[in-house]
This record gives C-alpha cells, structure tokens and sequence, in this order.
C-alpha cells in the first residue's frame, strides 16, 4: 500500500517535471509553467484576491447541493413510495434527464438573472437526478423477507420507509450523493462562464479576455480542490455509515 | 383446547393448480408442531396464511378465537434467513419489535438482556449483525421473535443453512425457550430428524395437502440420546417413505 503511495508521489512529481521542460519552450500564454501557476496561485491567495470567488463559488455549490439532492431525495422517497406516481411521473423524469441541463444555463439567466439565484438553480437541477434515480431505486429494492418482517411487526408504511427502507438504501442514496457532488461544481461553473462577474468560473472567463492564463490555471486547480474536498467528504460520510457493520466485509 | 385452526385453506395462483390445497389443520395450546414437505410444496405458504402474511382463496384461520385477517402481535415470526437490520447492533435487533411502536422501557431492556444470556450472547450485545457466525445471527433473530412473548410462533427453515453441530445447539436452545414460556409453535422444515426431534406432532405436506399426522411419542427433554434410539429411527423411516412415495 505504501509502495503504492510512493509510486504516487514519484508519478506525480515526474508529470510536474516534464510539465516544467515543456513549458519552458513555450510561450506563457499557451501553456505556463508551473512555477509560475503556483506563484499566481500563492500570490492570489496571500492577497485575498480569490477570496470572494472561492466563497461565492463554494456557497453556489453547497447551496445548489443541498437544494438538489434534498430535493431529489423527497422526490425518490415519494416515488419510490408510490406505484402510482412513479408510473406517472417517470416519462417526464425521463425526458428531463435526456434535456442537457447546462443547455438551461442560459435559460435560467433570464428567468433568475445573473445572480447567485440562477447558478444555485441550475446546480440543484444538475444535483436533483442521481439523487432521484438512486433514491427511488434504493428504497424498492429492499429485501423481501425484511419486508414481511416488518409487516409482521405491524409497522405502517412510515416506520416501514424510516426504519427499513432508508437506511437499507443508504449506500446506495450515499452513492448518489457522491456523484452530484462533482457535477455540482459542474453545474455552479458553467452557470458563471454564461453570466456572472463573481466566482471561480467567471475569473476562468474574465482570465481568458485578459489573456492571463496562469489566473486561469491557478482558478481551475481551486476548482479542482473544491470539488475533490466535497468529494472526499461525502466519501467519509459514506465510510462512517459503513463502518459500523462492513468492518467484517473489508478484512 | 385448539389455539391454531386452519379451516378448510386454499391458495393459489390463476391458471395454475393451488399452491395450498384444502388444508385442514388444528394446534392445541403449547404443542410444538412441525410441518415437514420437499421444496415447493407449499409449506412456505401455509405458513404465511396461517400468519396473516398472506390471505387465503378460501377457507379462514383462527388464533387463540380471533380469526386472523392480518399479521397478530400475538404471533412472532422467524424467517428462512436471520433478517437482521446490518445498521443496528444485536441489542437493537432484538428491541426492534418494541422500538418500532414505543420507547423500550427498562423492562423490555431487562427481557432482551435475559434472551441474550439465554442464547448465550450477551457479550454481543453492542456488536454489528455482520461481526457474527451465521448460527449467531439465527438466534438473535429468535430473541427478537420472541422479545414480546408471543403465545404463537412460526417458524419458516430457521436452521437449514446452519451446520449439524450449531443446529442441534439451536434446536437445544428453541426447545427450552418455548417450553419455558408454553409457546405454540408452527415449524416448517424438510429436515425429517429435525422435525421429529422437536416436535410434539409431526405433518408431511404435499402438493398443497397435509397427506399424513402423527404424534411424536418421546420422552421430554429431549436429549442426545433420543436421536439414536430405535423408535426415533423408525418415525424418521417412516417419513421418509411417505414423503419420498407421496402418499402414507
């Protein structure tokens, strides 16, 4: 495992390096070296002048987040619930999720304006789906003789969903989880390039009109660490859930 | 006194011939009953009927007076695998019955404590179903049938994917319990020694149909022994022509 690690490292030191020599033939503009990136990365940061981007991009993902997979949360607990409004609902889900959401983008400007209201729009819609699919899939899948357990029991449908069904589907909601987290930032990104003069995404639009494409490597690393931050996080939710009960499994 | 009555139960599916066909069957109160057939032959079914898991075609059922029209909380039920919830420690599978409607009380802690010693796992009590043997998770799940000291319990294969030796210990363990308490019991099987060893009265089904009944006429407890008296393996042969020829 360490072994693994260190070939990590080495690999990655190695791309920085050949990265480095490439760039030193090359003009700045097209692709800058490292150095520099991390010089502009460091200057920037040191004086704040990413600050109010990284917030507002931050807060447009976490809000659009929460927003989206609350939503899609509710929406699969109900039609996973539901014979009746799964049937009828799905045909619209279906159509919605083959729309290209990023193509909203422009519409949801016009509609919410150039605010934070439309970027944290489009990154709830981006969110909503994985969240939807997995939740509605996880809670019917349940087994069977745990069912009847519970009927059983005689629990009603409610203790049912909050005793059974969901924590019997959350690795599977948690899986969905993790996917809206990176298209999130996705979704929070592409709504800056279309309009906004805040945030991470408009710096890489408003870099690319200044011709100052270490500013736009240095944006897109923050993104990188953003999204790779959430990412892990959620992956840590997930593992906390586990661990009580697959410690057995992963021996 | 009769307790169970089935009367006259058909179940079935359309276009095909009933899965449980005019079954006529009663249980006095505090018998160990064990239902014995081959796979398919809707011993599975009767046992939901008779639980209200499942509603029957024709026919009706009676538990202790009341005819049963849905799941009594009078009757525990243990299913062909433990069923445990993977997200609760042992202790919370066994209050689950209890959780479920109210807060536990400290009484109902003190009876699931007693279960858990009785099974001899008490010292499990905070672990996860998945840290334990598979014979260990077959008895917690009896525990939990039995936190509520239901007067009627059904049992579906509860042992079968367990080996001899853990088997015998389960079977050991259910016997005392039961005779403990004076539980009515429903056993469904298709391990012929299984169903002699613990039952009062032994039922082979086929087809739908109970095709032979016979009391057990062993001495009570039970002990090693019995499993290889002459008797013991006479009852077992006899068995296990009928069920192999289909008719007694």
């Amino acid at each position: 495992m360490n072994q693994i690690r260190l070939y990590s490292l080495v690999l990655f030191i190695f791309i920085i390096g050949f990265w480095e020599i490439i760039a030193g033939n090359m003009s700045e503009l097209v692709l800058p070296a490292p150095t520099v990136i991390f010089l502009t990365l460091l200057e920037g940061l040191i004086d704040g002048y990413f600050t109010a981007h990284i917030i507002r991009t931050m807060l447009e993902i976490v809000l659009g987040l929460l927003l989206g997979s609350f939503l899609g949360f509710a929406a699969g607990i109900v039609m996973g619930e539901s014979e009746f409004l799964r049937k009828l609902l799905s045909p619209y889900v279906i159509a919605s999720q083959a729309v290209p959401k990023l193509a909203l983008a422009p519409l949801f400007i016009l509609w919410f304006g150039f605010g934070m209201t439309s970027k944290v729009v489009i990154t709830a819609l981006i969110c909503f789906f994985p969240l939807l699919e997995n939740t509605v899939s996880s809670i019917q899948h349940v087994d069977k003789q745990k069912l009847e357990l519970f009927r059983m029991l005689k629990a009603n449908r409610w203790q049912t969903l909050i005793h059974l069904k969901i924590p019997a589907g959350m690795p599977g909601i948690l899986a969905g989880l993790r996917v809206a987290v990176v298209l999130a930032v996705v979704g929070a990104v592409v709504g800056e390039f279309i309009g906004g003069s805040e945030g991470l995404g408009a710096l890489i639009v408003a870099s690319q009109g200044m011709m100052d494409t270490p500013l736009m490597f240095a944006s897109l690393i923050l993104l990188t660490i953003i999204g790779m931050i959430l990412y892990q996080l959620v992956y840590f939710v997930e593992k906390r859930w586990e661990k009580p009960y697959m410690k057995e499994k992963n021996k | 006194m009769e307790f169970l009555t089935m009367n006259n139960l058909t179940y079935g599916y359309p276009g095909t011939a009933p899965v449980v066909d005019g079954v006529q069957f009663t249980i006095k109160k505090g018998e160990f009953h064990c239902l014995l057939g081959k796979s398919g032959c809707g011993k599975t079914t009767l046992l939901k009927l008779a639980a209200g898991l499942l509603q029957p075609d024709q026919g009706s059922i009676r538990l202790n007076n009341k005819t049963v029209t849905e799941p009594s909380p009078e009757a525990g039920f243990v299913f062909q695998s433990p069923t445990l919830l993977e997200w609760k420690t042992v202790l919370e599978n066994v209050l689950l019955p209890v959780s479920l409607h109210r807060k536990p009380t400290e009484k109902d802690q003190e009876r699931a404590a007693m279960l858990l010693e009785m099974i001899g796992l008490s010292a499990h009590q905070n672990r996860y179903p998945t840290q334990l043997s598979g014979g260990q998770q077959s008895r917690v799940a009896l525990a939990r049938a039995l936190i509520q000291k239901p007067s009627m319990l059904f049992l579906d294969e509860p042992f079968a994917a367990l080996d001899a030796i853990t088997r015998e210990e389960l079977q050991e363990d259910l016997l005392k319990i039961c005779h403990l308490q004076n539980t009515t019991v429903l056993f469904i099987t298709h391990d012929i020694a299984e169903a002699v060893y613990l039952s009062d009265h032994v039922a082979v089904m086929e087809k739908g149909r109970i095709i032979y009944q016979e009391k057990v006429e062993l001495e009570k407890p039970r002990t090693l022994k019995i499993r290889y008296g002459s008797y013991f393996n006479r009852f077992c042969l006899t068995l296990r022509q009928i069920m192999s020829e289909g008719n007694p």
